[in-house]
Parts: structure tokens; sequence; C-alpha cells
């Protein structure tokens, strides 16, 4: 082969590195911290992108939602499947936490802890995070587990081999295996009602209006609302997972 | 061309040809039209049956209940909360005169002690205080064993609804 001569004087070379590393270096540097900005990543630009809010000072753990779930999913009765499910926070006054979620919170729940003994307690309702970059979905081995373009992350149960890689990376829990199809099964956002312009089962269920969800695009909706009024975080920000789930008052011991 | 590089350009492109037989064969329809997964998933998810309808059905056919229920302190409190799943009821219980719906489609009427007390019962979690008057809601809270168990004389045991209305509590 024959050696082509280059153009570049070796000023220009360092001058054209230097610039693309210091470029790749910023960018990259920059990325990592759009988590930081929860609230205000929209990577969907236009066309609806859903989240949720909760408001943790007004759920009174009825665990109502918890059961529309099941009911409207199909889920099985068994007291450990669960698509979302209600936890009781207890911080006792020597600083150690009881957490509790008896069959989910569905049977209601019943202080176990002596009101003379308790700091503060509070009820923590959970579901998916339908995270803009879910760790789920990417070590799907299959890709029957997606994000849609709404922002929802559901799962493809016809290509699913139930290799339960998934239920593993969730960080908050939120997936487990249906014993009867054997494949994963998780919160879908209730797509199939939101496609019929109606409101998830326990967003629609939630008697004090303590769930909250609606299009971060849309400046109206309820949910801007929402995260306009109140100081939300989402669980484990530190992950960096994009969760679309903000809760108000939520406490730094909910993991 | 020396002849090594010829056999393995000749094994090479039989590996492709295998690759993309078997990628054709093996690959789902619709794969990858809208990502790393099969579009027609999204269909698929979207036509899954519902259960539960919205408290706007039922004023077609209860409104008094629904009125009465507005006007009380339930009026948050939407039908099927209490009631559980009504598509099927609201979409077929039209055809029947009354008292002859069956029993498939009637629905749960929670008149038991346990069905108030899940929303009721006394619990520290359960914010007590009205901190500030439009976000925070307060629930009103008893203590099961105390409030009213039953009749002093009979000792027997009251429903919640035979003092309270469910519907105008
Ligand atoms: C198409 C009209 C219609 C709609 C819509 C409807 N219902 Fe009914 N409902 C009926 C009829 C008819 C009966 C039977 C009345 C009877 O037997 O006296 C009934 C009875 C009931 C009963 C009593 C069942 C029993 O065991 O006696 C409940 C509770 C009830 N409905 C709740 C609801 C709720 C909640 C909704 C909304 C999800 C709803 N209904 C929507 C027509 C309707
Ligand atoms: C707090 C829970 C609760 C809510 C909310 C509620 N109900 Fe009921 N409902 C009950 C209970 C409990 C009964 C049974 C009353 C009885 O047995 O006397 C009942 C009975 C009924 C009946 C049968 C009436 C009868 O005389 O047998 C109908 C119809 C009904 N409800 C419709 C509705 C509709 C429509 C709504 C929504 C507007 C609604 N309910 C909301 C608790 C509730
Ligand atoms: C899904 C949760 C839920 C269920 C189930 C429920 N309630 Fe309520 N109830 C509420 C809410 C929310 C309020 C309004 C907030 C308040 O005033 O406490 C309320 C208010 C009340 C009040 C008025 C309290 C006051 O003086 O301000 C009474 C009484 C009451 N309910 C009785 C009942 C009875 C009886 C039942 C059983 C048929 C029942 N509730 C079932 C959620 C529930
Ligand atoms: C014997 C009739 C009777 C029965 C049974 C009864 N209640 Fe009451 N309830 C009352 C009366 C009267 C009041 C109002 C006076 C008071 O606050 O004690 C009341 C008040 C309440 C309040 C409001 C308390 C507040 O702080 O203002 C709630 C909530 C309530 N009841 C729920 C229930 C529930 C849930 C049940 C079933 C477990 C039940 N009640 C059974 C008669 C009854």
């Amino acid at each position: 082969m024959k050696k082509e001569k280059t153009k570049l004087s070796r000023r220009d070379f360092f001058s054209a590195g230097t610039a693309l590393a210091g470029g790749v270096a910023i960018t990259s540097v920059l990325a990592g911290y759009d988590g930081l900005l929860f609230a205000a990543v929209t990577p969907n630009a236009k066309g609806i992108w859903y989240g949720i809010g909760i408001d943790i000072n007004k759920c009174i753990g009825c665990g109502k939602c918890a059961n529309a779930c099941k009911l409207e999913n199909n889920v099985p009765q068994a007291p450990f499947y669960f698509r979302s499910w209600v936890e009781q926070y207890t911080i006792k006054n020597d600083g150690s936490i009881v957490v509790e979620s008896p069959n989910g919170g569905i049977d209601g729940f019943k202080q176990s802890v002596p009101d003379k003994d308790i700091f503060k307690s509070f009820f923590v309702p959970k579901m998916c995070n339908h995270c803009a970059k879910s760790p789920c979905t990417q070590v799907c081995p299959v890709g029957a587990t997606f994000e849609t373009e709404e922002g929802i992350v559901l799962v493809d149960e016809k290509y699913c081999i139930g290799c339960r890689y998934c239920v593993q990376a969730c960080p908050y829990g939120c997936r487990y295996i249906h014993p009867d199809k054997g494949t994963v099964d998780k919160c879908t956002l209730c797509f199939h009602r939101l496609k019929k312009g109606l409101k998830p089962a326990c967003f629609e269920i939630c008697p004090t209006k303590a769930r909250i969800f609606g299009d971060l695009n849309d400046p109206g909706s309820e949910i801007n609302y929402f995260l306009k009024n109140h100081n939300c975080m989402v669980i484990k920000p530190n992950l960096n997972t994009g969760s679309k789930l903000f809760y108000n008052a939520l406490n730094p011991e909910v993991r | 061309m020396p002849q090594h590089i010829k056999r393995l350009i000749i094994a090479f492109s039989l590996f492709l040809a295998l690759f993309l037989v078997l990628r054709q064969v093996l690959r789902p329809e619709s794969f990858g039209e809208l990502g790393h997964f099969r579009a027609k998933a999204i269909p698929e998810n979207a036509m899954r049956p519902m259960h539960y309808t919205v408290t706007d059905s039922c004023t077609k056919c209860h409104g008094g209940i629904r009125s009465e229920k507005d006007k009380g302190f339930h009026k948050n409190l939407k039908c099927e909360v209490c009631h559980g799943p009504g598509l099927k009821h609201a979409t077929y219980a039209g055809q029947f005169k009354n008292g002859a719906l069956p029993d498939s489609l009637k629905l749960y009427k929670p008149g038991e002690r346990k069905d108030c007390i899940i929303c009721h019962q006394l619990n520290a979690a359960r914010i007590k205080i009205q901190f500030d008057t439009i976000n925070t809601t307060m629930i009103h809270q008893i203590d099961p064993v105390k409030h009213n168990p039953g009749d002093p004389d009979t000792k027997e045991a009251f429903k919640c609804i035979d003092c309270h209305s469910p519907h105008q509590p």
C-alpha cells in the first residue's frame, strides 16, 4: 500500500485533537448531571411524556389503589405479587425504622408500634417509576421490555423468556414473574385505559387525590401544577434512573 | 491473493449468509420498527380488558345516590372504591328490571365494619392535623374497639351503616 502524506500540520493536529477531547469530556460530565434536574428532563420533547406524582401527606393508607390494580390487571391475589402496593414507614423515638406492608396494604394497616414510641409515621404508595433511563429495559437480552414514546415502560409478554434479569435490575422492586404465564409482569400505567382516555385504575380510585398523573410536556397539566406547587423528590435519585414518579414530602429514609 | 485469505473470505461469507438467513427466520414480525422491541407489543398491551369504569358512568342509572354522595363527606370517593370494579355491571345491568339482577353482575355491598375501618381506623400515619387548608386531606378516625362496637345490653354487634349512611355519612 502507498503511504498517503497527511496535510495536517502538527500544530493543527494538536489543536483539533484537544478541542475534540475537551468537547467529549464536557458533554460526558454534563450528561451525568441532567439527572439532578429530574423534573425538567423531557427526553421526548414533543408529544405526550407521562409523569406521576404521589402526595405522601394525603395518603391515608387505605390500600384501595393496590386492590384496584390487582383487580384491573388480573394480578394474582397471593400476597407476594404486586404491581402497586403501599408501605407504612414508622420511625421510632430511638431512631430505628419499621417498614410494614401487610398484603401490600390491601387489607388495611394495623398500627403495630404503640403511639408513645413513634417519632413519626407515614404511608408510601409504591409502583413502577417509569424511568426514562430504566435499568430494567437495558438489561433485557431479547428486547421484550421497552419504553414507549410516551415514556411508559411496557413488557412484551409474547416475547419475554422469563429470564428474571430485569426483576433483579429494577432498583425499586416493581417487577415480578407471573406464576401462570411464566413471564415478567409489571405496572403498565394501565396502558389499556390510557389509550381509551381513562385514568389508570389506581389514580381513578384514590379517595384523597393523593395520586396525580399527566403529561409533563403540557404546561397546564395536573402533574405540572403538582410539581410547581410541591417540592418533590424521586426515590434513589443517586441511581440516575430518570425516574418519573415524583413524591411530595418524601422522607430520605424511604428506600 | 494468498490461498489462506481466499479460504477465510469464503468461510466468512458463508457465516454471514447463514447469519442473515437465521436472522430473517428468527426475528419476529415488526421487531425493530420503533426500537429494539416488537412494535406490535404496544397495541397488544393496549388491548387488555378493563374492569374498572369511571364514577360518571354510574350516574346514568344511580343519579340519586350520586347527588346524595356529592353533598356529604364522601364526595371525593368514587363509587368503585367501595363497590369494586363495575364496568361489567355498568354495561349490562340496564337490561334487568328491579331485583332481577343476576349474581354475576351484582357488585359488592361493603356493609361490614371492616370495610369502613380500612380507611377510618385510628393510625399514627394518618395525618390528624390540617396543616394548610388546601392541600392536606384529613381523615376522621375512630377506634373500632371503642366506637359503638355493639348494643351495650344485647351485645349484638353494630354495623357502621346502622348509624351512618355510606353515601352520606
Ligand atoms: C345501565 C344502568 C346502570 C349503571 C350504569 C350502573 N348500574 Fe348499578 N344497578 C343497575 C340496576 C338495574 C341494578 C339492580 C337494581 C335492583 O336490583 O334493585 C343495580 C344495582 C346496583 C347495586 C346493588 C346491587 C345489589 O346487590 O343489590 C350497586 C351496589 C350498584 N348497582 C352500583 C353501581 C355502580 C358502582 C355503578 C358504576 C360503576 C353502577 N351501579 C352503574 C343499573 C346500573
Ligand atoms: C363509602 C363507600 C361507598 C361509596 C363511596 C359508595 N357506596 Fe354505594 N353502598 C355502600 C354500602 C355500604 C352499601 C350497602 C347499603 C346497605 O346494605 O344498606 C351501598 C349500597 C349501594 C346500592 C344499593 C342500594 C340499596 O338500597 O341496596 C347502590 C345502587 C349503590 N350503593 C350505588 C352507589 C353509587 C352509584 C355510588 C357512587 C356515586 C356509591 N354507591 C358509592 C357503600 C358505598
Ligand atoms: C376509601 C376510603 C373510605 C371508606 C372505605 C370509607 N370512608 Fe368514610 N370518609 C373517607 C374520606 C376520605 C372522608 C372525608 C374526610 C373526612 O371528613 O374524614 C370520609 C368521611 C367520613 C365521615 C365523616 C367524618 C366527619 O365527621 O367529618 C364518616 C362519618 C364516615 N366517613 C363514615 C364511613 C363509613 C360508615 C364507612 C363504611 C360504609 C366509610 N366511611 C367508608 C374515606 C372512606
Ligand atoms: C351506634 C351508632 C354508630 C355506629 C354503629 C357507628 N358510629 Fe360512627 N358515629 C356515630 C355518632 C353519633 C358520631 C358523631 C359523634 C362522635 O363524634 O362520636 C359518629 C362519628 C363518626 C366519625 C367521625 C368522628 C370524628 O372524629 O368526627 C367517624 C369517622 C365514624 N363515626 C365512623 C364510624 C365507623 C367506621 C363505624 C363502624 C366501625 C361507625 N362509625 C359506627 C354513631 C355510630
